[in-house]
């Protein structure tokens, strides 16, 4: 009985391993031209020839370094676990700093299969390779392979079984020789190391002395041992004198030395290529005078698919779900006040509606980020937009994500998927809910007109879209100089040669996110309108308040008056009744509750009772006014609700309501997104936290100056 | 402190033999051992047990000895401090091979490791230090065979000056042609000279293959200035002009 063969697919990002793993395994997955994609550890089975293979696929990696989170996954995952076979998977038309993660491999100790793959691109390029001399220099067999044809899969299992096989005989670890200097100090410190770390056989003494002198912060705080850090900066130092650069200077370069070395011994260049295809695309795409403007219309292109074509079918789920709601109404008689049917058709029809909703716009915009990323144009914008976004201490890729946030805040979180450095990713994530989104368009809608004269609307709308983007620039800044302090994430990033995305990929790509939304975030999401739904529908009205509003509507309906005039009396006993039920049920006596705390920003019970409800949905905010000033079904261009607010308010106020709905926590959708994207509701209720108190803080400043002030009062 | 200074210079002495019979025979026998060292059969026995005590080498009576790794190391520690101790007497000091052989022999077990590096530094450090020099060395060697001064102390002072003057001539030289990565207008192909700075950005930045020696050209400056795209080792790289701040090139 033979036991399972644990193979993990180890390589740089845009070598295709990915491509590879699902040729071996047959599982879906995103195939990406973007340096990683694969962040999370994925795993597949296949058998080949009556063996079984555990495929384990690694982030891509350029190195074995601490230098970021999957560096240090992929190389716990080689040197804990242990796996039968490390193929390398090497973009061979890039071979040099493909081998450089070879050579760290080989160092490791692990049983390894070198796949150079791509290499239908490195004939193209006219490279020859001597794959027996790889093959000696690397202590490993090289197999050709070309991913997205399938060629070279089973010469490549062949391969894999039989170093598996092979494994327990031969274990001589290769490795390159640093030099005089560093080799006598890693000398030094392997036998150190051997006296004061206990698991030193496990990692390698060699591997942990050459590790240290490179100054790898997860290796020293895992030896933990001040003997040996001190020694460490010693060699260090004594290297410096000696070869007058630092060690990691010196290790580098003769790994380096060591790939050129075999590379000029085993690759054979027969044509000169000055300028590939990807070198004009990228004259004209990064160009000094065009790239920008192509940038924001491509960013134009991702913004109107996302939202305008998202926009129709967006509307047929609201329709669909407003049709089925009705329909379950209808098992109800008229008028009926049972509890199962509220719950049913407004806490979960409306509640999946409102978690399906999200998904044309989530899949379309996964549908342009698939193209932007396999085709490599997503390494050009981030390139792009660094220098402006750096100033904010933010990442070239960060924009993407706060151009979406525009329209909703939702796929604009999902999109910071494509930062690779977690912190970048959460101040990005944290940020994106002050680009003011498109539900919160409603609210501008229905007050700007209510308060301001027609001259004035497009100046205050643009007057809070600009105070949403400064509040972002800010608060990015703010959280870089405090919670997220350190230094800057390098922009040191590989632009990768322009590809065709396959349209599998693509699909596999949204069809992944969509998914993720609807499983994660969907069911927190129905959760939360649930407890919205029973917040503002419970404890419900007392039975003689019941009678009293059902008393009224008979007395209407037997009244003399005209039949003409009786449905909208009995429409405006209803519209009480619903103000009623608000104003007592708990939403309503949170809201009286909050009063105190909402004076400050010159806001009553009824906004803050209505801002309860908007949590669900920005643009619920306005249903809600409706509600609390009895007009019954009201939306944005609601001119009796208007001149309700006008006759309430002063602008000021109206102008506050803005600023707050701007500001403050987004709507449940996002914090449970947040919630899915950051693995943690620390963050999620930070965000949460964070901007409703940056919004009562701001709102009460604006309120209590521009009343000393006697603006808009 | 090291494994070996538990070691007595007896043993110290098994270890090295064991470690230079396993170098040339790859395997070895208590025979060879007491042949080496001219010793008895019974004092290797002895020997080795104690060896293996400390965990030094693995033995089995009748069987090959191996080193463990533990062993290899103090064994490298010991013959290390042999060639240092050794090179000195021969390259600094002029003594004949032979003797300087011996001499290491009896102060390799007691000579603390501080020192050893201390010798090695004090080698270079006369190596490259204009007022030393390997004439300055040669020079010495040379009394110490002929007895007496050589040459007059004016004209050794001359031909030294002129030396420091040559050498530092061609420094400046150098300093006149290297430039900053981030300074190239696209389009210039350049060497890399220096990658100075130290931290995870230049760790990294090296490990892209942006190392020493390496040549590089620059393609392009992003529209809005910053960052840069470099062309190096047949691919493209992008990093900020801070980033790139380090790295000095000279213009081929």
């Amino acid at each position: 009985m033979q036991s399972k063969i644990v193979v993990a697919l180890a390589g740089n990002p845009n070598s295709g391993k990915t491509t590879i793993f699902n040729n071996l395994t047959g599982a879906r997955q995103h195939v990406g031209n973007y340096p990683g994609v694969t962040v999370e550890k994925k795993e597949g089975f296949c058998e080949y020839k009556g063996r079984e293979m555990r495929i384990v696929d690694l982030p891509g990696t350029y190195s074995l370094t601490a230098y970021s989170a999957e560096e240090i996954v992929a190389r716990n995952f080689i040197i804990e676990e242990k796996p039968d076979v490390v193929v390398d998977i090497i973009d061979s038309s890039n071979l040099e700093r493909n081998l450089y993660l070879a050579v760290q491999l080989m160092e490791t100790g692990a049983p390894l299969v070198l796949a150079f793959n791509m290499s239908d691109e490195a004939r193209a390029r006219g490279y020859e390779f001597d794959i027996e001399k790889f093959s000696q220099f690397f202590n490993a067999p090289v197999v050709k392979t070309v991913g997205h044809k399938g060629e070279g899969m089973d010469e490549l299992m062949e391969e894999i079984i039989a170093v598996a096989s092979r494994r327990s005989e031969s274990l001589n670890r290769f490795s390159v020789n640093y030099g005089d200097e560093l080799e006598s100090e890693i000398t030094k410190l392997e036998s150190m190391l051997r006296r004061h770390f206990p698991l030193t056989d496990q990692y390698g003494a060699r591997w942990l002395a050459v590790k240290l002198l490179e100054k790898d912060r997860d290796i020293m705080a895992r030896i933990g041992s001040a003997e040996i850090d001190e020694q460490v900066e010693r060699s260090a130092a004594y290297v410096e004198k000696m070869a007058g650069e630092p060690p990691e200077t010196s290790i580098a370069g003769s790994r380096y030395g060591f790939i050129s070395g075999a590379c000029q011994e085993a690759v054979r260049s027969t044509i000169e290529i000055r300028h590939t295809i990807s070198d004009r695309i990228d004259s004209v795409v990064t160009n000094r005078v065009l790239g920008i403007p192509i940038f924001l219309g491509l960013m134009y292109l991702v913004f109107s698919l996302t939202f305008t074509l998202g926009d129709p079918p967006m509307g047929w789920i609201e329709d669909f779900f407003k049709w089925s709601g009705g329909v379950v109404a209808g098992w109800w008689p008229e008028g009926s006040g049972s509890l199962l049917k509220s719950l049913l058709v407004d806490g979960i029809i409306g509640g999946v509606g409102g978690v399906i909703v999200f998904l044309p716009n989530i899949l379309l915009l996964f549908f342009a980020i698939a193209i932007l990323e396999d085709s490599g144009y997503m390494a050009r914008a981030a390139f792009i937009m660094d220098r402006l976004m750096h100033k904010i201490g933010l990442h070239g890729k960060s924009f993407i994500p706060m151009l979406v946030g525009f329209g909703c805040s939702v796929p604009a979180i999902m999109a910071t998927r494509t930062l690779e450095n977690r912190r970048d990713r959460l101040v990005t994530m944290l940020v994106v809910p002050l680009m003011s989104c498109g539900a919160r368009l409603p609210i501008y809608a229905l007050i700007i007109p209510a308060f301001f004269p027609q001259v004035w609307h497009a100046p205050m709308l643009w007057i809070i879209y600009v105070i949403g983007i400064l509040l972002a620039i800010l608060s990015a800044k703010v959280l870089r100089s405090t919670i997220f302090r350190g230094e800057s994430i390098p922009f040191v990033m590989e632009l990768p040669p322009y590809r065709m995305p396959t349209f599998r990929g693509v699909l596999i790509h949204m069809w992944q996110r969509g998914w993720l939304y609807l499983k994660k975030a969907g069911t927190i999401i129905l959760g939360i309108s649930i407890l919205l739904w029973a917040m503002t529908t419970f404890p419900g009205l007392p039975d003689e308040e019941a009678q009293r509003f059902e008393k009224e509507k008979q007395s209407v309906q037997a009244s003399v008056a005209d039949e003409k005039d009786k449905p909208a009396s009995i429409a405006s006993i209803e519209d009480a009744r619903k103000e009623e039920e608000l104003r007592t049920s708990i939403a309503g006596r949170i809201g009286h509750a909050l009063e105190p705390v909402l004076k400050p920003m010159g806001f009553d019970w009824k906004i803050g009772t209505a801002l309860i409800g908007a949590f669900a949905a920005k643009e619920v905010f306005v249903a809600q006014m409706g509600i609390v000033y009895s007009v019954g079904e009201a939306d944005e261009g609601s001119e009796t609700l208007r001149e309700k607010l006008k006759d309430n308010y002063s602008p000021l106020v109206g102008f506050c309501i803005m600023l707050f709905c701007l500001i403050s926590a987004p709507c449940m959708a996002t914090i449970a997104i947040t919630r899915r994207e950051s693995n943690s509701w620390k963050w999620a209720l930070f965000q949460l936290a964070g901007l409703t108190v940056l919004a009562w803080v701001i709102t009460a400043i604006v309120y209590q100056a521009g009343g000393l002030l006697g603006i808009g009062i | 402190m090291t494994s070996a200074d538990t070691l007595t210079a007896s043993l110290e002495d098994y270890l090295e033999a064991i470690f230079h019979i396993i170098a040339e025979k790859h395997a070895v026998k208590p025979r060879d051992i007491a042949k080496r060292l001219k010793v008895s059969y019974a004092s290797v026995t002895g020997a080795l047990r104690a060896l293996a005590e400390k965990r030094m080498i693995h033995y089995t009576p009748y069987d090959l000895i191996t080193l463990t790794e533990t062993g290899e190391t103090a064994a490298k520690d010991v013959v290390r401090r042999h060639e240092v101790l050794k090179d000195f007497f021969v390259e600094v000091l002029a003594v004949p091979d032979a003797d300087a052989d011996t001499a290491a022999c009896l102060m390799e077990h007691s000579i603390p490791k501080a020192i050893v590096e201390r010798f090695i530094e004090f080698v270079e450090f006369v190596e490259t230090c204009p007022r030393g020099g390997d004439k300055w060395i040669k020079g010495f060697s040379y009394q110490c065979d002929h007895g007496g001064k050589q040459e007059s102390c004016e004209t050794c002072v001359a031909s030294c000056v002129a030396e420091v003057r040559k050498r530092t001539k061609k420094g400046d030289e150098k300093a006149v042609v290297s430039y900053k990565l981030k300074n190239m207008k696209p389009g210039q192909k350049c060497r890399i000279l220096k990658v100075r700075g130290r931290g995870e950005t230049n760790k990294r930045i090296l490990e892209m293959g942006m190392t020493p020696g390496s040549v590089v050209e620059l393609e392009r400056i992003a529209p809005l200035g910053d960052p840069i795209d470099v062309k190096v080792k047949g691919y493209h790289l992008s990093l900020r002009k801070d980033e790139a701040e380090g790295i000095d090139v000279e213009l081929i």
